[in-house]
């Protein structure tokens, strides 16, 4: 990663600008990042909410074979050329024993320098891997400190930068946990973060279950300890984090929910295991499961078939179990 | 005067249409090619049934379409419901079949599993959006053998050792099937090949993880073909439930949603005689550039969708009347 950064001499704080995608680890670090740049006083920008234009210049400038969410990845990076001297790419390994990242975000920085390598832009990274005792405080002081900041001013940026992100954290938790007591019927959005905010792909799925009247909760929003934790539960040697989070969710509100929509994006390598896991592991629990897979296309019909009939026997399940058998006959 | 019910099952293969009483009796049926014009065929289908349709005695007072053509068609015909076909299927062969637990079902592009119990679907799952091992890969294949599809059913059960095919994707199945051909595995062991590796492939996707539980109703163009039949009958080792209207099941099931809705609305058979047309605008609005679908009636616009926001209602409206959005 030493490469990637840039040596001290090169920066001059008060004119750089460091641009940050909106996509991927953006929806778990966002505060994080935003809030250790304003600290430091260091500008940002960060780029515009997934449209349809992202998403096909994305998938122009990944390699085919990458996930949608790495193609959208892409196409923010490059909204952002002419807009900053640095884009923010962190390199994320793992955080311990079976808690690992996608080996996509090991990559990452690599991948968009690689790709990005005729484009004026400069990756700007920290490394995070607890094998080398790089915890996420030591590697973004390292940062900053390579971007020429004392050791005393990052540390005090980080500290309150990770402040605000744990508070916007359980924030999010305490409201996402709370919709579990809502009536009528709840559904469960099981997917990565950086899915199911996406402004092109993900947020219309949740705004046509909003719109149908079904409460939907996110599991991707949880107390992260006590999901991994509970994780092993369905699976003792899972080693995903993000799966973890997920998995673990689902099992500590296995009786708070009607049904589980699996949204997951082509191709991706964790959920095509973890969730194939979880469909066959359901035949104890019996809990109706929606996979769907999104992929670069523009239509929406097959989503709302899907979407639709997957209420509609949710909300027939429910009348049966409430004892009203079949619907009266007119 | 008896009031009666129409549903309209408009898939991406065929389009079908029924009318029914209050007691679920099939007044009139019919079963025809979409051949990728679903108001061409709906028009044709209407027409159809009208001919065996008695106007004397019966009304139709309300309408049901289903399917993956089901809005335009909700729309063409001014429809009082508008149901996915899952529900519609479900709601038919509950219907007619009440102590089925498990439908399996291959269409034209989709392949679905619909788990029942006490009447009432539970559980579902459908083919994610690919159409590996569905209608439309036995079509391909049999263009390829030269077959026609109709046949390939009696075909397969001739076989005495069905060729393995690699049913994954229609891709690698056809570079697969080629290379089976000229080895020289014969025409029959090919063709059961297919049935199985289509019956396979559905169990291995769409049926992963669900409990198949008898009795076992199998529906959809599919069902038709005695060689997958009799592949499913091996491999979940039950006996498997084709029903003579299996194919008419979504638009059963469309006209008794059809009739459940309080919505009542006669449909006195005047669309054929009215001119529709579609045409697709893009928004422009903003850079998602939704593609809209515009519906005309004799020259009026009178619908439209797929944008993702309100800008895209105001495209629409300057599409339908140039001048009034100038003003």
């Amino acid at each position: 990663m030493d490469e990637i950064r840039m040596p001290k001499a090169e920066y001059n704080h008060h004119e750089m600008v460091v641009g940050i995608p909106r996509s991927l680890l953006y929806f778990r670090y966002g505060v994080l990042w935003e809030r250790f740049f304003q600290e430091l006083g260091v500008k940002t920008i960060t780029s515009a909410p997934t449209n349809l234009k992202i998403m096909t210049n994305g998938s122009r400038r990944a390699a085919s074979e990458m996930c949608l969410a790495m193609k959208i990845y892409m196409g923010h990076v490059e909204s952002l050329i002419g807009k900053c001297d640095y884009i923010l790419v962190p390199r994320i390994l793992d955080f311990g024993l079976r808690r690992v990242m996608c080996v996509n975000f090991e990559a990452l920085p690599d991948v968009v320098s690689n790709i990005f390598f005729e484009s004026p832009i400069r990756v700007l990274s920290y490394n995070i891997d607890v094998s080398k005792k790089l915890d996420e405080r030591r590697a973004m002081v390292e940062m900053a400190v390579s971007m020429g900041f004392s050791h005393g001013k990052s540390n005090k940026a980080y500290k309150k930068a990770r402040k605000a992100q744990n508070e916007a954290d359980s924030r999010a938790v305490k409201q996402n946990e709370a919709k579990y007591k809502n009536d009528g019927i709840t559904l469960v959005l099981a997917g990565h973060s950086y899915i199911l905010e996406d402004e092109y792909i993900g947020k219309p799925i949740m705004q046509y279950l909003n719109e149908n009247g079904v409460n939907v909760v996110r599991a991707d929003l949880v107390d992260r300890k006590a999901a991994l934790r509970e994780s092993e539960r369905l699976s003792p040697t899972l080693k995903w984090e993000l799966s973890r989070e997920i998995v673990g969710s689902l099992v500590m509100h296995v009786h708070d929910f009607d049904g589980v929509v699996l949204l997951s994006v082509y191709p991706c390598a964790l959920d095509s295991m973890v969730n194939d896991m979880m469909l066959r592991k359901n035949r104890i629990t019996h809990v109706p499961i929606l996979q769907m897979t999104l992929d670069a296309q523009t239509g929406t019909a097959g989503v709302e078939t899907r979407l639709e009939s997957f209420l509609d026997i949710l909300k027939m399940r429910k009348e049966v179990e409430a004892g009203n058998g079949r619907e009266a006959e007119a | 005067m008896e009031d009666v019910y129409m549903g309209i099952d408009v898939g991406s293969i065929s389009t079908k249409g029924v009318i029914i009483t209050k007691e679920n009796k099939i007044l009139s049926s019919e079963y025809i090619w979409t051949e990728g014009n679903p108001i061409g065929a709906v028009k044709k289908l209407v027409r159809l049934l009208e001919k065996q349709f008695d106007k004397e005695n019966y009304r139709i007072v309300a309408t049901g379409t289903t399917g993956s053509a089901r809005k335009l068609v909700g729309t063409v015909l001014s429809a009082t419901v508008v149901k996915n076909e899952i529900t519609a299927h479900a709601v038919g062969t509950t219907t007619f079949h009440p102590d089925v637990r498990t439908i399996l079902e291959i269409g034209g592009q989709d392949s679905k599993i619909i788990l029942v119990e006490n009447g009432v679907a539970v559980d579902y799952a459908m083919n994610t959006l690919c159409a590996a091992g569905t209608g439309a890969f036995l079509s391909s294949q049999s263009a390829r053998l030269g077959i026609p599809v109709e046949d390939m059913g009696e075909i397969a059960v001739k076989s005495q050792h069905p060729t393995q095919i690699a049913a994954r994707c229609t891709v690698f199945a056809e570079s697969d099937l080629v290379h089976k051909i000229q080895v020289g595995h014969t025409k029959e062991d090919i063709v059961a090949g297919l049935c199985q590796a289509v019956v396979g492939n559905y169990l291995n996707n769409v049926g992963k993880g669900k409990k198949i539980q008898s009795p076992v109703v199998f529906q959809g163009g599919v069902s038709k073909n005695i060689g997958v039949v009799k592949a499913f009958e091996n491999q979940l080792g039950c006996p498997i439930i084709v029903d003579p209207d299996g194919h008419l099941m979504g638009a059963i099931g469309a006209a008794i949603l059809a009739r459940r809705n309080k919505e009542r609305r006669v449909f006195n058979f005047d669309v054929e005689d009215m001119e529709f047309i579609t045409r697709e605008i893009n928004c422009g609005g903003c850079p998602n550039n939704c593609e809209i679908i515009c519906v005309y009636r004799n020259g009026e616009m009178i619908d439209s969708w797929g944008n993702r926001c309100e800008r895209g209602d105001v495209a629409a409206r300057k599409a339908a009347n140039p001048n009034a959005a100038a003003v």
